[in-house]
């Protein structure tokens, strides 16, 4: 009997695709923890709201929390970021030849905003 | 020559419930292709390895397999061209394993059979050949120099969530027909391929385009199907 074709989450990691699979699988995870962070703040927005929840409290002290903020803001820029570089090369195929040079270019558009979002998180927690 | 560890995927269906890896210690030259390794394996130390070859020229298609992670064609690929001393060849992923480095084809090509990948053409038959343009056959020139050998589809993560998705092979042999001017089935087949199961799986993850032993452009190429179906126009 032959072994079944299922790829396994691991073994598909395992898979040495480069630089365009992991852009790839950040965009799939930085999706999931958007909804995740969209969700939670409904929810928390509901609870406090309708119960003045101690549990909403608690999962608003977590989205102010700095560490927090650096995460999912990476997050979001990374999504957003790649999500426009996927749809320009899906847009005009043309420019698929220079994919390497799009994975360059939308780092260095990602750097100085993330940097901008770092400085003023940074300034906030100093209180400056 | 160095010496080299080759740790190889094995199953036999007959006796093993899992599959296992063997490990053989080798000695090779800089020029040796994984292929004369398997050869070796085969023919001084375990007959019973199991592996698909064919021309061994990089034409054929035969012997696409996992090297050290990624897609090749053991005919094709050097020993210098590899990093480190050790190499683990594997069977390409998203098919059924029939024994060793054997995978069971049959998925892959009922995919490609999917687009029609035969000339259609229903006008009279020319007394001669059909006249095209040197720019009318650079138009479908890349996608043409496909073997079929499946090293771009099994590198897919959409093909491995889901065989339906017809795959980067499929497309782009129906790129080859659908960019042709000669032939008459291109819009048949982009309703095939504007299904669910069709181009719209691609996320562009530019595994196929890595994974080409002949360098096609498969992203591009699929990239250009998609966007003839959003605006029917195939300038």
């Amino acid at each position: 009997m032959a072994i079944n074709r299922k790829v396994g989450f691991l073994k598909g990691l395992g898979y040495k695709g480069g630089g365009p699979m992991w852009a790839w699988i950040l965009h799939r995870a930085s999706g999931l923890a958007m909804v995740l962070f969209v969700g939670l703040h409904i929810l928390a927005g509901f609870l406090t709201q309708q119960f003045g929840s101690e549990a909403g409290y608690a999962i608003n002290a977590i989205y102010t929390n700095w560490i927090f903020q650096i995460v999912i803001f990476f997050l979001v820029i990374f999504h957003a970021v790649n999500g426009l570089r996927v749809v320009i090369l899906d847009l005009i195929p043309a420019l698929l030849q220079y994919q390497r040079e799009m994975i360059w270019l939308q780092w260095l558009t990602i750097a100085p905003l993330y940097a901008l979002v770092l400085f003023v998180i940074i300034k906030n927690l100093l209180g400056l | 020559m160095k010496k080299i560890t080759l740790k190889l995927f094995r199953y036999n269906p007959e006796t093993d419930t899992k599959p296992h890896y063997d490990t053989f210690e080798m000695e090779a030259a800089p020029t040796d292709r994984v292929l004369d390794l398997l050869e070796k394996v085969k023919g001084y130390e375990d007959g019973t390895l199991s592996f698909r070859r064919s021309c061994a020229h990089g034409v054929c298609g035969s012997c696409a397999m996992r090297v050290n992670g990624e897609n090749k064609l053991a005919c094709k690929t050097l020993m210098q061209d590899l990093k480190g001393n050790k190499v683990v060849v594997e069977p390409i992923l998203g098919l059924p394993v029939q024994k060793d480095l054997i995978v069971d084809m049959e998925p892959f090509f009922d995919n490609y059979k999917k687009v029609m990948p035969f000339f259609i053409n229903d006008d009279p038959k020319p007394e001669k050949e059909r006249i095209q343009s040197i720019e009318e056959q650079e138009r479908f020139d890349d996608t043409a120099k496909c073997i079929l050998c499946g090293a771009c589809t099994t590198s897919c993560p959409s093909f491995w969530s889901n065989d339906e998705y017809v795959g980067p092979a499929a497309i782009v042999n129906a790129h080859r027909f659908i960019f042709d001017s000669r032939d008459q089935g291109a819009s048949e087949r982009l309703e095939i391929l504007n299904d669910q199961f069709g181009v719209y799986r691609c996320r562009t993850i530019f595994n196929c385009t890595v994974a080409c032993p002949r360098e096609i452009e498969i992203t591009k190429a699929i990239g250009e199907v998609k966007k003839v179906i959003a605006t029917g126009n195939l300038e």
